[in-house]
């Protein structure tokens, strides 16, 4: 993703970095946001079967740890995404980010990743070759667009860590 | 007053009560499991970020996870495993803990 010959993100120093993207890709940013906040204020959430990678159990088979788990930590970890989503929502229009909002982009970048790549029921497969009339392709091509992006935010932050 | 070394009467003593005693002390493991949405370089790293792991290690791990569907990436107590599941699951990874 190149945006004339300026890198996507330029690293300016360690808290502080430059975000070249257009004015259409911050406005998907902050759609996608927008999208994954209204469906976090839904009732239940993490009952929500395509949030399900956002509640992850912690246990794979013991269901008295999974209930002790999400009375101690389901309100905080549902408080603490709609935290990051709602600070990258805030700051898509901004072209100068630091260390600490940067590192919610990629944690709500990536969560987005996890409810879209849930819903299209992505695999360790290649995507899919879609007709553009697919009704799938857009959300497609936003989770490949955010795919692109989470690695370049993920490059810059490692470059200074 | 007793002295080391001085001939006492042998006491009887009860065998220790043992059985679920031991399962206490045994550490709990916090395991991340192979998705195939999470980018290799990312969980490479928020195993840094989380852990302070180095990046060779947090790599390390992570290729575990990608080829073997699954990484120790920490233990301790109950109460750690926890905290460190937590951690991973706010970024996304898909972490679960269990006693080794």
């Amino acid at each position: 993703m190149a945006f004339g010959f300026k890198r996507t993100i330029q690293v300016k120093g360690p808290d502080r970095f430059i975000v070249n993207l257009g004015q259409q890709e911050r406005e998907v940013i902050h759609n996608v946001c927008q999208e994954l906040l209204a469906a976090l204020d839904e009732p239940d959430p993490n009952r929500n079967p395509v949030l399900r990678r956002l509640f992850p159990v912690a246990h794979t088979a013991d269901e008295d740890i999974n209930a002790d788990y999400q009375e101690m930590v389901g309100a905080d970890l549902l408080q603490s995404r709609r935290e990051v989503i709602a600070r990258v929502a805030a700051t898509t229009d901004q072209r100068e980010l630091d260390r600490a909002t940067l590192e919610s982009w990629m944690t709500g970048l990536n969560a987005i990743r996890l409810v879209l790549g849930t819903w299209l029921d992505v695999s360790e497969d290649r995507p899919p070759d879609l007709d553009p009339e697919d009704p799938t392709a857009h959300s497609w091509a936003i989770y490949e667009f955010l795919g692109v992006l989470v690695g370049i935010v993920v490059d810059a932050l490692a470059q200074t860590a | 007053m007793t002295i080391i070394g001085a001939d006492v009467a042998p006491v009887e003593i009860d065998e220790p009560i043992i059985g679920d005693a031991p399962a206490i002390d045994r550490p709990w493991i916090v395991l991340v499991w192979n998705d195939p949405i999470n980018l290799m370089t990312y969980v490479t790293f928020v195993l840094q970020k989380v852990f302070g792991y180095s990046q060779e290690k947090a790599e390390s791990l992570m290729l575990d996870v990608h080829h073997k569907g699954r990484a120790v990436v920490s233990s301790g107590s109950k109460e750690k495993a926890e905290l460190d599941v937590f951690r991973l699951h706010e970024h996304g990874l898909w972490a679960t803990m269990q006693q080794d």
